[in-house]
């Protein structure tokens, strides 16, 4: 703990050396009477204070969040002994806006009478954010000296992006061998019908159709149709962002990406991320609810890391980037390194299914709304359009998304597109 | 609340130099410092509140060296504590600006400077009283020297004491 004299010390001084001079100088004793009340106040410098001493605790009511979402944090304040002035400043981490209460407090203890004092904070953006440290100042009984240190208790809130239900998602065109949702060509154990063929030794008398038994005048048997599941790959573009926290096109992406794998998941499919940016990272795809926490934690730290070198996908494991995996790519498509890797992929054949976030709409959103930002808006949406049509005359299937409109009407495209594309296929 | 201590010290200030002299140039001094006391509280900055410190004590002197009055401990000592008053009330606001206060902060602080005018009332009783006797055994010649040797020998003590405390 750093002891020190406060600047109301000094100006004390600094006004009884004015009264002391006056004094001298009017050649009256009046002025060093009014310098008499600061001259004592001084002197009890001479006497060596003890350090005042607290103890400071502090929670959160919630350490796992969504974006918008509010945690309480409750900070308490004791003492063995009176402390005269307690400044507190607690956790306001960058991005947390403060709900109610304030993160600063004032307070004189007494000893043993502990003082709670709590306030709100909303988390507009994804992260995690560190409310583990509060700094506490006190002060003696004149405000002459103060002493500081800092309290530090890991706590940190982990605030996961925004989540919205999806019905229309793009459909793999290759399955796995394990179970899942989407019904497979192959026959085997499923709910879906298929076909009819005669009894076999073998054959489970549960699916004999009796109807079909009864008119061919011999067993027969009802096939059924696999279900599988696929993997799916999101491809998180983190080279750059448009736009204004909460609302910039990565974290549009993020949120995106965070709804794409909760539906996935829920069909019981593997699903993937890799990040592809300045610093390039993966999570293997999975399947499961632990799945979703390893997705969601390797979101939170999604971030554009500048950089001048173009990431080769190549280095991804096959694993984690298999040739079956539908690959979906959410890019808002600034960074012509991000097309070039797309296109390398469609050129290796993968599934892949393009979906751009229009930072046009994200920009426009961020800026003041002038006819000149209006006009510019324009045009880039204009030559934005057609560099999207350069990539769908590549034959890659390109869904766009303008925030804040919902992701569902964007991805209810994805349908119609792909099988556009595998009918002319 | 905090604010309302500063500003009413301020204004005990301004009374107090009117109730020395009524001359014209001490009302303008007064108001001079109430404006930077204004400004101190508005603000928050202590720069201004010694500057208004400073200026009402200047105000003082010269209300002094016009009305040739007898010595006022009373008034002098008034004085002294609503100008320590006006410092520590500004520098507390200046820590309370937007924090939330919780217990009897201000009423601590006030307790604090009430025991503190008392305190002070006694040093005082007991330096005139010392300083009565005092100035019959020294020459006239001698004390205003031993005056400026007695004060820059105080600032320069509670200085020292500052610094070793700092």
């Amino acid at each position: 703990m750093t002891g020190r004299l406060t600047p109301l010390a000094l100006s004390i001084l600094a006004v009884a050396a004015w009264a002391v001079s006056l004094g001298v100088l009017a050649a009256r004793p009046e002025p060093f009477l009014v310098a008499l009340p600061g001259l004592l106040v001084l002197a009890t410098l001479a006497r060596r204070a003890p350090v005042p001493r607290c103890v400071v605790a502090h929670r959160i009511s919630s350490d796992r969040l969504f974006e918008g979402e509010t945690t309480t944090v409750t900070v308490t304040v004791s003492a063995d002994a009176p402390v005269a002035l307690v400044e507190l400043l607690g956790p306001l981490p960058p991005g947390a806006q403060l709900r109610s209460g304030r993160h600063r407090a004032v307070m004189t203890l007494r000893a043993g009478d502990p003082v709670e004092w709590t306030y709100e904070l909303r988390f507009p953006r994804r992260g995690v954010h560190d409310l583990g440290t509060i700094a506490v100042r006190m002060r003696d009984r004149l405000g002459l000296r103060t002493w500081e240190h800092r309290y530090v208790d890991s706590m940190a809130v982990r605030v996961y992006p925004r989540v919205v239900p999806l019905r229309s998602l793009p459909r793999p065109f290759h399955t796995q061998p394990s179970v899942g949702d989407y019904v497979s060509s192959a026959l085997g154990e499923g709910i879906e019908p298929g076909d009819i063929r005669q009894f076999a030794p073998g054959d489970r008398i549960k699916h004999v159709n009796w109807r079909a038994s009864l008119r061919l005048g011999r067993l027969h048997v009802t096939q059924r149709h696999l279900e599988r599941n696929a993997d799916v790959v999101l491809m998180l573009d983190t080279l750059a962002e448009v736009g204004a926290p909460p609302g910039t096109t990565l974290d549009e992406s993020v949120r995106a990406a965070a709804s794409l794998a909760t539906a996935y998941l829920a069909r019981k499919d593997r699903v993937g991320l890799i990040t592809y940016g300045g610093v390039m990272s993966w999570v293997r795809p999975a399947s499961g609810a632990a799945q979703y926490e390893r997705l969601a934690d390797g979101l939170l730290r999604a971030d554009v890391v500048f950089t001048y070198v173009a990431k080769d996908l190549l280095r991804v494991p096959p694993r984690v980037l298999s040739p079956q995996a539908l690959v979906i790519a959410i890019t808002p498509l600034l960074d012509r390194r991000f097309a070039k890797a797309v296109l390398d992929l469609a050129a290796r054949g993968f599934d892949l299914v393009v979906l751009v976030v229009s930072p046009v709409e994200v920009t426009r959103t961020a800026l003041a709304g002038s006819a000149t930002d209006d006009l510019a808006c324009r045009l880039w949406a204009l030559e934005r359009r057609s560099e999207l049509a350069e990539l769908r005359r590549h034959g890659l299937p390109v869904l766009e998304w303008r925030p804040p409109e919902p992701l569902e009407a964007a991805l209810v495209g994805a349908r119609r597109r792909r099988v556009r594309l595998a009918s002319a296929g | 609340m905090i604010r309302l201590l500063a500003a009413v010290s301020a204004a005990a200030l301004l009374a107090l130099l009117r109730l020395t002299s009524r001359a014209e140039v001490v009302l303008w001094v007064g108001l001079l410092g109430l404006a930077l006391a204004a400004v101190a509280i508005a603000a928050g900055w202590r720069w201004a509140a010694t500057a208004a410190a400073v200026v009402f004590l200047v105000g003082y002197t010269v209300a002094l060296r016009l009305e040739s009055r007898a010595v006022e401990p009373g008034a002098a000592l008034g004085l002294g504590l609503a100008l320590l008053l006006l410092l520590g009330a500004v520098d507390l606001a200046r820590r309370a600006r937007g924090a939330t206060v919780h217990g009897p902060v201000v009423g601590a602080t006030l307790v604090r400077w009430i025991a503190l005018g008392a305190g002070s009332f006694l040093a005082a009783t007991l330096a005139m009283e010392l300083a009565a006797v005092v100035a019959g055994t020294l020459p006239a010649v001698a004390s205003p020297l031993l005056a400026a040797a007695g004060g820059l020998g105080s600032v320069l003590v509670l200085a020292a004491l500052l610094r070793r405390a700092g």
